[in-house]
């Protein structure tokens, strides 16, 4: 596109081609993107590496029809659904009115167990072409979970990415009955509280909110995750007021506070340039009141960068 | 990175820049109207003087020329005849066969910037020059960088009105100094006020390079001290050095003392060998001594390693001396005495009404791992090393003397603590002192590969 149009033809182009490039340009004026990023149109069908052909598949070609499969899920949606509607009398979000309007602390997720596993994908940059590794599992006595691999950050010789290098994981979407998406209400909770036992390494919290527009697809609030390494475990308190937003990984000009009514993910990224092994023990993931933090948002929401 | 702004002398290279940009904008202007009078007569001066014009239109104010110095032209006649495509990075790769340094990189940047008055190909010029910046080892040099924005011709590609502005002016050099910003940020470099003033110069305000300037120095700041556990940078090259930061860092606690057991030499035996003897570090704190005073001369303790710590991009590697954790049946309330302490109560048995509610603690079961009772850092982990290091440990805790100790010396990674039974590979060591085996350590040179590897010089962005 830009780089394809060399010095001395931009003389010749005629101006229309010209207005095509302010209309690609004007989504670099919010965040300068790289290259490499496509265009948002091609990315609503998941993403495509570069250098693969395009699928021409009609979109119910994907999913399977099985019928053991389909009636297994049934009688599990319909005993999701009946556990809801029970619920219900018990109080909201299955709790006791008490319970829910007082509780400060409240652990969201705890691995106890290979079922625990379940809630959580992992990811690297194999996807892209990349070199690196990914494994989680429970630890010894079922008490924590142990993320692990290998970050190798060659990128990809494909012509168009240029930085690679990542290790993510990520909490699965909580769903009801039918597979409709529930959320997270964090809305009395101000701190986000890890019990983590890491091996030196920078990583990154990255929490997902839900969004109403499609642009806002990919919209993360982060925020960083030092471990000190060692073999003592380490209780960090993240309060919800730092996260920033940041959009396909590019720190946002327009902050705004991240709103803790509905919560769809918490993710955890690795992407520090260094090369080799890393490791990182999870030991439980709550949420917790803390009254002596008053602070609503650490960054400023005014426009800085006001348009031209 | 000492890209801090020092007052002073700062402030006054940027009044000395923008000093400079500004007299050369009035002599633009004056030089502008000269123009505009056409003469036939005296057609050739004023060509000379449009040369004259043009030369200190596009030389960088900001370098601290007063006079144009005379343009010395490379001789490359030779290249020319051949007519073969000769890309921007031959001029690296020429300069590279004798050395690779700041120096001949800065040269490199000189002989462009002399070879043409316009500065044709100067965006394949800077791209290149990006990609060989780690070759050359100045990535992290803020004044190379500079240099580089340098060779931009100034004041061509600023936006004269809102038509060129709306539309993205000169939108490939306008990428290509985002490109270079983009290095820098990779880097964990700050930009100064010169890049500032340069980036002004060549591509306005409001363009997408300053954009991008404005938004490193809106979340560098923020972000420079949020570690909770700040690693110093450079880091100490002598490896004792290295392993005291390191242990001192994941001891978690201040009243640690730190041992340096042995210092790396080496000794040469009566047959000319030479066997280089590791260093030797240990660490241990007053309440880990405690902990080991009151453990069970039963029970076994293990030596377990090694596991990896990362400072920054350095991968060193750390044994523990732990035990497992007590049965229930065997655990025993401590009793405090109280007049071990007459300053304050060690115990208060305050009933403490709680409101409804107020629960501080999370409701998750309580990990016992079992205790660590040391740690240490050391070269090369084979059990020999290690058993100086318990020999070393017990003179302060005679009890290790009794205890039966294992060692676990499997390499890859693993998780620190587990309660399993004791897994093959290990090796005994029997309670008497005089007799030891040395077992064939386990993996262990699996493990001498993956230890100190050699620091490198590159760091992680936002420490």
């Amino acid at each position: 596109r830009l780089i394809q149009m060399s010095l001395p033809n931009i003389s010749r182009v005629p101006a229309s081609r010209l207005l095509r490039s302010v209309r690609d340009l004007r989504w670099l004026l919010r965040s300068i993107a790289p290259l490499a990023v496509p265009r948002r149109a091609l990315t609503q069908m998941g993403y495509r590496r570069p250098g693969q052909p395009r699928e021409d598949k009609p979109p119910w070609w994907r999913v399977k029809f099985d019928l053991s499969k389909g009636l297994k899920g049934m009688k599990r949606h319909f005993q999701l659904l009946k556990e809801e509607f029970f619920a219900e009398f018990v109080g909201p979000m299955g709790k006791p009115i008490i319970e829910h309007m007082l509780e400060q602390n409240q652990v969201v997720w705890e691995f106890r167990g290979p079922h625990s596993l379940q809630e959580w994908t992992i990811s690297c940059d194999r996807e892209i072409g990349g070199k690196s590794e990914i494994y989680l599992k429970i630890g010894k006595n079922n008490e924590t979970c142990l993320l692990y691999g290998t970050l190798c950050s060659d990128p990809p010789k494909d012509g168009e990415t240029r930085y690679s290098g990542y290790c993510t994981m990520r909490a699965k979407q909580p769903l009801a009955s039918f597979d409709r998406k529930k959320y997270h209400d964090w809305s009395s909770f101000n701190t986000l509280h890890l019990r983590i036992r890491g091996d030196g390494r920078p990583w990154m919290i990255n929490i997902i909110a839900e969004t109403y527009y499609t642009h806002q697809k990919d919209d993360m609030y982060s925020y960083f995750l030092y471990t000190r390494g060692g073999p003592y475990w380490q209780d960090v308190k993240i309060p919800f007021s730092k996260f920033f937003l940041a959009h396909r990984g590019r720190v946002q000009d327009d902050q705004h506070r991240l709103w803790l009514d509905k919560i769809n993910a918490i993710g955890f990224t690795l992407g520090d340039k260094a090369d080799g092994p890393f490791q990182l023990e999870i030991d439980f993931i709550g949420v917790c009141k803390d009254y002596a933090h008053t602070e609503d948002f650490a960054y400023e929401k005014y426009k800085r960068n006001p348009e031209v | 990175m000492k890209n801090v702004l020092d007052g002073p002398a700062d402030r006054m290279k940027c009044s000395r820049c923008l000093l400079q940009l500004v007299r050369s904008g009035r002599t633009v202007g004056q030089r502008g109207s000269l123009l505009l009078s056409p003469s036939s007569g005296q057609l050739i001066v004023q060509h000379n003087q449009q040369q004259q014009v043009l030369r200190q239109f596009r030389c960088s104010p900001a370098s601290g020329k007063s006079q144009p110095e005379p343009v010395r032209f490379v001789n490359d006649d030779d290249t020319k005849k051949t007519k073969s495509l000769v890309t921007q990075e031959d001029l690296f790769e020429q300069v590279a066969k004798e050395s690779r340094t700041k120096a001949t990189f800065n040269q490199v940047i000189d002989v462009f910037t002399k070879r043409d008055i316009r500065r044709r190909g100067h965006v394949e010029f800077i791209y290149a020059a990006l990609k060989k910046m780690p070759e050359f080892g100045v990535e992290r040099d803020l004044t190379v960088y500079n240099k580089l924005l340098d060779v931009f011709p100034k004041e061509v590609f600023v936006p004269r009105n809102f038509i060129q502005r709306m539309f993205n002016h000169y939108p490939r050099q306008q990428e290509c100094g985002v490109q270079v910003l983009e290095q820098m940020e990779s880097y964990g470099i700050m930009p100064n006020i010169e890049t500032k003033v340069l980036l002004v110069q060549i591509f306005g305000e409001k363009s997408h390079p300053i954009r991008k300037y404005q938004r490193i120095m809106y979340w560098f700041p923020r972000f420079k001290h949020t570690n909770p556990f700040p690693i110093p940078q450079p880091l100490p090259e002598d490896p004792v050095d290295l392993a005291v930061l390191s242990l001192t860092r994941i001891a978690n606690d201040l009243d640690a003392k730190t041992t340096v057991y042995q210092l790396p030499f080496t000794d040469i035996t009566e047959s000319g060998e030479e066997i280089s003897f590791p260093y030797i570090v240990g660490i241990q704190s007053p309440n880990q001594m405690e902990l080991l005073a009151k453990h069970n001369p039963n029970r076994p303790v293990f030596v377990e390693g090694p596991f990896p710590l990362w400072l920054k991009k350095t991968c060193v590697c750390y044994y523990i001396l732990r035990a497992d954790p007590t049965p229930p049946e065997e655990k025993e309330e401590e009793v405090y005495d109280p007049e071990r302490c007459f300053y304050y109560p060690l115990q208060l048995d305050l009933d403490l009404d709680r409101d409804l509610g107020d629960e501080e603690n999370f409701d998750v079961d309580d990990l016992d791992e079992g205790p660590v009772f040391a740690m240490c850092m050391t070269s090369q982990g084979d059990q020999a090393t290690l058993n100086q290091w318990i020999s070393g440990l017990q003179q302060n805790n005679p009890i290790l003397g009794r205890i039966p100790t294992l060692f676990r010396l499997d390499a890859g990674t693993r998780e620190l603590e587990g309660v399993a039974d004791t897994e093959a590979g290990h090796s005994h060591r029997p309670r008497p002192q005089s007799q030891r085996e040395d077992g064939p350590p386990a993996e262990g040179p699996e493990a001498a590969v993956e230890e100190e590897e050699k620091p490198r010089r590159s760091q992680g962005m936002k420490q």
